[in-house]
């Protein structure tokens, strides 16, 4: 058998496509969530650097546990499969988001804000309008952050039977069969590296448009 | 409940697995890091490296592992290794790299030489970048760890894929929670290590 | 000392020598080449073609670190080391070169005092708890801590308001003169390097354009470009500036008449020498000018000179020439003598001096 009938054999029994699906499924719901809560909390802490510190002190420790123990405090209330995948995927990826978000929204130069206010905008306005754009490129490296996190943590969903493309890595692993071990690491290393190179794209694009840092 | 001495047993195992590993992991970064400060297409190309496997999923790491090195203690150190390295060598190279020209130049003004400026100048300077870097790592290897008892590393992750096996909640718990205990300490050892090498002086 | 560089850009075929000893001031604009000087003396960087010579050994055949630790360097932004107190910053060589922990402490202690730091409130401190002055003061100390015979100065003022500036400036100029250190001291500030200099070398593209002494250079600037850097059009700001000691007009010994003799000793003594006008010295604080014409004149020539001649102000070398006009106005005088301490120098006629700076 040549190569490509390897690969093709693996990609078929494994179901690599459809594994796949499930994986960029729940990637982009954990991304989407990570970013609306992320920024949202931001949002509502950043005139409070106080409650803004307790925040992420607690974030803080949950960015400590390791990934399979979340998990398995997630399961009784969660149960198996999607759900504590996901949920587990937005608990990691909150701190980068809301740290950068965060950090955007309070640390802009205060001759912008001056001049805001000056100009007759008020505070919400100035949120709308100043704060959120010129914190955007320091948010987009947060999601950065996340979109890495996420991309491990669903992989590892499928210890759990979420499905995704952990499950054709832990049958390759359990039953020794390298070819799939091969085809499948493979394949999740590309897409976690492309993804990884997307988010650098964005992140470049709009560091390079306005870096006011 | 579990029995007391596996449990133990599988502690002192995942402790070995961490801290092999972070160890391995420091001697190749420090060579690594200072190279990069020294020469620019070293750290072009380690930075590159660095940045890829870091966008890898830990999992698929630790499963490329198998037909690389097989299974077993040797296989998960490696794994634990490769995934846990970057903030090593990316915090102390920044931490290295970033330090004040002007001090260079007066380090080089008064005589020092290449490395006396590394030993006394911008190594005790990057303490909080390399700290933070070492954390970081120390936390990430704690999470691979857990996982690469699936390529039978042994440690704490055994008793929780074990019980995630058998859907015995108690046992993957009595996995889990000395996991992330273990993980709190990891962190405060390191802040209490720094502290204690800030305040020492210098030489 | 010889230096002799060609490099392409920022040094353009230089060359140029410094004397043991003495404070030599490289002034130019950014970009004028003089901090790339600088740095090629204690080989921060290497020449492309020619040589740095240290008395007349070729700098190239050392070692850089064993000649940096005989070359004492100070920067504008000082450059001490924020992680380490005061001690640990001036200490730094003496420890790498093994000396006796009590040796090193006793040497921080004696170059504390030195630069007007009490070492016992200052030993311990972090950078980060000093004013900028006393930042640099640290940093000259550090710069003197192996008794370097040159040291290498790259604006180190610079960072300073005008006031503290002034204030380190004559600072300096008495440690200076406390140690006999040769000094290559690199500024863009004009009055600055009048202040300091025994000599000045002006930089400009890379080029040495002159060197020479403050009022060579105000009154003889070798080209335009010069002039326009010392700012030799508008020379009149220059008696800020400008000390007795660059103005003055030196005096012959047979100009200096002992205040013993008498009158008809004098003249012939002046037409002897054929001067006809001489100083006397009465006392350390009394010194008279009178000229032949007045001695002629005199009706008793065996009247003592003692009781002759108009009085003269003394100043001393370093005084300037505004505070000098200033006290001279007054009274009228047009003539002021220069000593230092109980040797008469020169004189400064004001009238020429002032001619010589419209």
């Amino acid at each position: 058998m040549t190569v490509i009938d390897t690969i093709l054999s693996v990609w078929t029994v494994h179901q690599i496509t459809l594994r796949t699906i499930q994986h960029l499924y729940m990637f982009s719901i954990a991304l989407i969530l990570s970013i609306l809560i992320g920024v949202t909390l931001a949002i509502l802490v950043y005139s409070n650097p106080k409650l803004a510190n307790i925040w992420f002190n607690v974030l803080n420790v949950i960015e400590m546990i390791p990934e399979l123990a979340l998990f398995i405090f997630l399961l009784p209330i969660l149960g198996l499969g999607e759900k504590p995948t996901i949920a587990a995927c937005v608990l990691y990826s909150i701190l980068p988001i809301m740290r950068n978000a965060y950090t955007g929204l309070a640390h802009v130069s205060n001759e912008y804000i001056e001049i805001a206010r000056a100009i007759g905008l008020t505070k919400n306005e100035i949120l709308l309008k100043i704060r959120l754009p010129m914190a955007l490129p320091l948010i987009s490296s947060g999601i950065r952050v996340a979109v890495v996190y996420i991309m491990g943590i669903v992989t590892l969903g499928g210890l759990i039977a979420a499905g995704g493309l952990g499950v054709p890595l832990q049958a390759g692993i359990y039953r020794y069969d390298i070819p799939a071990i091969i085809v499948a690491a493979l394949w999740v290393g590309t897409l976690g590296v492309f993804f990884d190179f997307i988010a650098w794209i964005i992140e470049n694009r709009l560091a390079r448009r306005f870096n006011p840092w | 409940m579990v029995a007391l001495a596996p449990l133990f047993d599988a502690i002192l195992q995942h402790l070995t697995l961490v801290f092999t590993s972070l160890a391995i992991g420091i001697c190749l970064a420090t060579p690594l890091a200072i190279f990069s400060v020294f020469y620019k297409r070293v750290s072009y190309v380690v930075l590159t490296v660095i940045n890829m496997v870091q966008s890898i999923p830990s999992f698929a790491l630790v499963a490329i592992i198998v037909p690389l090195v097989g299974i077993g203690f040797v296989p998960g150190v490696v794994a634990i290794v490769l995934g846990s390295i970057v903030p090593i060598v990316k915090n102390m190279y920044v931490g290295l790299a970033k330090t004040d020209i002007a001090l260079i130049d007066t380090g080089k003004g008064m005589g020092l030489t290449d490395l006396q400026i590394v030993r006394y100048v911008r190594l005790p300077l990057a303490y909080p970048a390399i700290f933070a870097g070492l954390k970081f790592s120390a936390i990430i290897a704690n999470g691979i760890a857990v996982l690469t008892a699936i390529i039978g590393s042994g440690g704490l992750g055994r008793i929780i894929f074990e019980g995630l096996a058998s859907f015995n909640i108690n046992k993957t718990l009595s996995g889990a929670i000395p996991a992330i205990l273990i993980a709190l300490s990891l962190d405060m050892i390191f802040s209490i290590a720094e502290k204690k090498l800030k305040s020492k002086s210098v030489y | 000392m010889t230096k002799i560089y060609k490099e392409s850009k920022a040094i353009d075929d230089l060359s140029f020598e410094i004397c043991k000893g003495e404070l030599f001031v490289i002034l130019g604009s950014s970009g004028s080449g003089k901090t790339t000087t600088l740095r090629l003396i204690n080989r921060l960087i290497d020449p492309d073609e020619g040589a740095v010579y240290l008395n007349g050994n070729d700098t190239k055949t050392m070692d850089p670190v064993k000649l940096r630790r005989k070359i004492g360097y100070v920067i504008q932004q000082i450059g001490l080391f924020p992680h380490m107190t005061v001690k640990e910053n001036i200490g730094l060589i003496p420890h790498l070169e093994k000396w006796k922990e009590e040796d090193i402490s006793n040497k921080i202690d004696e170059l504390l005092t030195l630069v007007a730091l009490p070492p016992q409130l200052f030993r311990s401190r972090y950078p980060n708890q000093l004013s900028g002055g006393q930042q640099q003061r640290v940093g000259l100390a550090r710069a003197l801590v192996m008794d370097p015979p040159l040291l290498l100065m790259d604006e180190p003022f610079g960072a300073l308001d005008p006031l503290l500036r002034m204030q380190l400036q004559n600072e300096f100029l008495s440690i200076k003169r406390k140690l006999d250190k040769t000094i290559v001291f690199v500024t863009h500030d004009i009055e600055e390097s009048f202040i300091l200099a025994d000599r000045i070398g002006v930089m400009h593209g890379g080029k040495m354009l002159q060197i020479g002494t403050p009022s060579e250079l105000l009154f003889e600037p070798a080209n335009e470009i010069v002039s326009k850097i010392i700012g030799a059009e508008n020379k009149f700001k220059a008696i800020k500036f400008l000390q007795a000691k660059d103005v003055m007009i030196l005096i012959d010994k047979n100009c200096l008449i002992e205040s013993d003799i008498s009158c008809k000793e004098a003249i012939d003594k002046m037409i002897s020498g054929k001067i006809d006008s001489c100083i006397i010295k009465k006392s350390n604080s009394d010194i008279a000018h009178i000229s032949l014409i007045d001695l002629l004149n005199e009706k008793d020539k065996e009247r003592s000179v003692m009781d002759l001649g108009n009085k003269l102000s003394v100043f001393a070398p370093s005084d300037t020439l505004s505070s000098i006009i200033l006290l001279l106005k007054p009274s009228k005088e047009s003539m002021a003598a220069i000593m230092d301490h109980d040797k008469v120098l020169g004189i400064v006629r004001l009238n020429s001096v002032l001619m010589n700076l419209i």
